[in-house]
């Protein structure tokens, strides 16, 4: 009896098993409904542009006009985290601040948007993790998986938390950049100069309006003199600098939160491409071995023995008035020679993994029962390796961040006025030693602590997915986010 | 050994057709490239007549492989006109090895022994502090190091009140060493004053840059070797060799540290890796005229023969590199045979 019962109960679809206790799936959904909502129209916006971005990429771009358009209208809603909403800009006419949020000064205003954003990442992020334990407790099918012991194990792994938390305040920065910085990118950054402020002249008591590349002039941090508005200050024109201006008076936060986002962006993309040429050779060459493993790891020994840095030099050099440069500021570019350049580390951390699971009964049984090498792959063997690969891409992570800021250090690569963060770097080099050291000190701080984040990310990931290979890191594994990489 | 060498080979004509397809087939040509944009199409001509480049490809890249394997090494265009590259590649590359005998030497010199330190004395305050350390060493970029050292060591007066440029010998910051007195080592005996002041000055120039350099090494050598002590320590034939009681420092020194060493051999010749990229960063933020900072010049002002000349260069080094690697594997850990 019980046991008829308890297949029923594991056979018995998903659909069904909702269907028969609705109450907690339904309170989640709602709550996750809500949470979108609020910021539905970004999200809508960022998807239409996105899509609209890539038809724009075809010939002829069909309909990309259209998507454009969507997106526009969808950007033009009122939404929860928007600048309109809680509007940080304003002037002081001697008693009162006007146009800002409540009245408030617009340090306040801005530090309640800014906190508001990584409030809502926290709950959207805390009500994700509650639908997984809903789902564990109500509708999963089997009490117990390795899974959870995975998740317990990262749980309690304070470094990798760690890590965790820095990566979400680092993607929170890059996913919500025209939010949570005091101006944005295109009116203090992009097109200063057709865009135009207003602000209280104390001398003439009257209220005046100049274009924002004017007061940019006034508010730049040069070291010496007056010449400075450093970190968490206001400069003559009552805008609000949380980590100061830069050289030509630029909002820096803005400059680092839009620099976060081009780096993530290749991050991100780089090493999604080199992690799926990783995994499908990985998967490849163990399955079939032989010629298949011999050609590919010739092929990385040469990919590897290349000078990494050199050759992104050279390419970019190549390729600079190439129509590829032109993608997104030269991020394109990057994002290509990035995952060429860096699957065959990839490869090499999935290889063994990837070696052993092939050696596993159930490949076999698998193969015996007549199912497709694809298929095989694809659900026997590469769930086992997935785990491989995020340890080393997050490692990888970090090193085509540290790169990528290295090579705008350079002054290859992201052309300005795209914000990247080496640039910051470059640019604020000779006034370290003065009273304009934010401008170098900061975005380094910042590359350093993410860079931390994403390395720790990784240790915890290897730890809770093999608790036995804790502490026993390989010496290539080691180098590959070193500093040194750029 | 033999096979090692042999599968080399097709790692090295791998590296260079890439490089040969970048400059060859990239979208900027090299005539083009080293004429810059004001360049009459007469000249250009003439450059790719002289460059070979009105050949057809084939011909071309057996050429550009077979010069290069006969290090026929081609001649700079831009850079130093009319120089063969060799030349130019002589003249720049003692600071760049001096450059990197430092980082290296000063990354294993600092790195392993914190590393040991900490392995030996696990879970102590001093401990927790060298491996915080080593992790956040590790993830800055060694440029931005360079940039802020530059800066303080060069006004370590108005920031501390001591100053660095004025310390034992009087030197600038931003500066390429002076190695004549290497070329001519009779002379620390023969004129011993002149000669090892400017010894001292070169090495102490020489100090910042390949401390950025060997940062990330360091790092990296430090949490390696406090794992490998750690897992040393606790591994039978240490317990064994206490148990029919060694000496402390005899189980330290021929015991632990020996077999400590096996992680960290692979991370020492990554070094090098990282030197060839990372000296292209630092020897352009301290202005030393060494190898990196001759192939982003020629990179940027398009003189890409002599690219891909030192290119190649680059690939025979860490190729060789890695033989080495496995070469000191059968060194240090007898059970690794040759055809492993």
């Amino acid at each position: 009896m019980m046991e008829t019962e308890l297949t029923e109960d594991i056979d018995q679809p998903l659909r069904d098993r909702l269907k028969a206790h609705p109450g907690p799936a339904l309170l989640w959904g709602a709550g996750l409904c809500l949470l979108l909502l609020l910021e539905g129209p970004t999200y809508l916006d960022g998807l239409l542009g996105a899509i609209g971005f890539g038809l724009g990429l075809l010939p002829g771009a069909p309909g990309a006009e259209a998507f454009a358009s969507a997106s526009a209208f969808f950007s033009e809603l009122p939404h929860l985290l928007s600048r309109e909403l809680i509007p940080n800009r304003g002037y002081y006419d001697g008693s009162a601040w006007q146009g800002t949020f409540l009245g408030l000064e617009p340090k306040y205003a801005w530090l309640i948007r800014f906190l508001l954003v990584y409030a809502y990442v926290a709950v959207l992020l805390g009500w994700l993790w509650y639908g997984y334990v809903t789902f564990r407790r109500h509708y999963r099918a089997a009490d117990w998986t390795p899974t959870d012991d995975v998740i317990d194990r990262l749980r309690s792994h304070y470094w990798g938390l760690f890590g965790l938390a820095v990566v979400v305040f680092f993607i929170t920065m890059a996913a919500f950049a025209p939010v949570v910085g005091p101006t944005t990118a295109e009116e203090n950054i992009q097109g200063p100069y057709s865009h135009d402020m207003q602000y209280y002249d104390a001398d003439t008591e009257t209220v005046e309006t100049i274009t924002i590349g004017e007061a940019n002039l006034g508010s730049a941090s040069r070291g010496s003199g007056d010449s400075n508005v450093g970190i968490w200050s206001y400069d003559d024109f009552g805008r609000f600098h949380p980590v100061g201006t830069l050289v030509s008076g630029k909002d820096l936060f803005t400059f680092l939160a839009f620099g976060a986002r081009v780096s993530l962006f290749i991050g991100l993309g780089s090493m999604a491409i080199a992690g799926f040429i990783a995994t499908t050779l990985a998967l490849v060459t163990a399955y079939y071995k032989g010629v298949a493993d011999l050609i590919v790891v010739l092929t990385s020994d040469s990919v590897q023995a290349m000078p990494a840095l050199l050759l992104v030099i050279l390419a970019t050099v190549v390729f600079k008035n190439h129509w590829i440069a032109e993608l997104y500021n030269g991020a394109m570019l990057f994002i290509l020679l990035f995952a060429l350049i860096r699957w065959p580390g990839l490869w090499r951390a999935v290889r063994g993994p990837a070696l052993q699971v092939g050696e596993q009964e159930w490949v076999d049984a698998a193969k015996s029962y007549g199912q497709r090498p694809t298929v095989i792959m694809r659900k026997h063997m590469a769930p086992y390796i997935l785990g491989y690969l995020l340890v080393y891409a997050s490692l990888t992570l970090g090193g085509v961040i540290i790169s990528v800021s290295a090579l705008s250090f350079l002054g290859l690569g992201i052309t300005a006025p795209t914000p990247e963060w080496g640039r910051a770097i470059n640019i604020g080099q000779q006034y370290i030693a003065s009273q304009s050291w934010h401008i170098s000190l900061i975005p380094g701080i910042l590359i350093t602590l993410v860079v931390t984040g994403f390395n720790a990310l990784s240790d915890g990931i290897r730890d809770a997915i093999d608790p036995q290979s804790e502490g026993a890191e390989g010496g290539a594994a080691g180098a590959a986010a070193g500093g040194g990489g750029g | 050994m033999l096979k090692r060498l042999v599968l080399s080979i097709p790692v090295i004509i791998f590296g260079t057709t890439v490089t040969f397809a970048i400059i060859r087939l990239g979208p900027l040509s090299p005539a083009a490239a080293i004429l810059g944009p004001q360049g009459d199409a007469r000249a250009i001509r003439q450059i790719e007549q002289r460059l070979g480049l009105n050949e057809p490809l084939w011909e071309q890249y057996f050429d550009f492989m077979g010069n290069l394997f006969m290090f026929d090494l081609g001649q700079s265009w831009v850079i130093n006109s009319g120089t063969p590259a060799i030349d130019l590649i002589i003249s720049y590359a003692p600071r760049t090895i001096w450059l990197g005998f430092w980082a290296v030497l000063i990354a294993l010199g600092i790195g392993i022994p914190l590393g040991f330190y900490a392995g030996l004395n696990p879970n102590t305050f001093s401990d927790y502090f060298a491996s915080f350390g080593g992790i956040v060493w590790r993830a800055m970029p060694n440029f931005w190091l360079a940039v802020i050292l530059v800066t303080v060591l060069s006004q370590s007066e108005q920031l501390f009140g001591f100053s660095w440029t004025s310390f034992i010998v009087e030197t600038n910051v931003v500066t390429s060493p002076n190695l004549a007195v290497l070329k001519n080592p009779t002379r620390l005996i023969t004129d011993p004053g002149q000669a090892w002041t400017n010894l001292a000055k070169a090495t102490k120039q020489i100090l910042p840059p390949a401390l950025v350099l060997g940062s990330a090494s360091m790092g990296t050598e430090m949490r390696i070797g406090r794992t490998a002590v750690l897992e040393t320590i606790n591994s039978k034939y240490v317990e064994t060799a206490k148990a029919k009681g060694v000496s402390p420092r005899v189980l330290v020194w021929k015991h632990i540290f020996r077999n400590a060493l096996i992680p960290l051999v692979p991370v020492i010749t990554a070094e090098a890796f990282i030197l060839i990229g990372g000296s292209v960063l630092v020897e352009t933020v301290f202005s030393i005229n060494g190898i990196g900072l001759l192939f982003f010049r020629a990179a940027e002002q398009g003189d890409l023969p002599l690219v891909g000349t030192l290119m190649y260069l680059f690939i025979l080094l860490i190729v060789g590199l890695n033989i080495v690697q496995d070469f000191a594997y059968t060194i240090i850990d007898p059970r690794v045979g040759y055809d492993a």
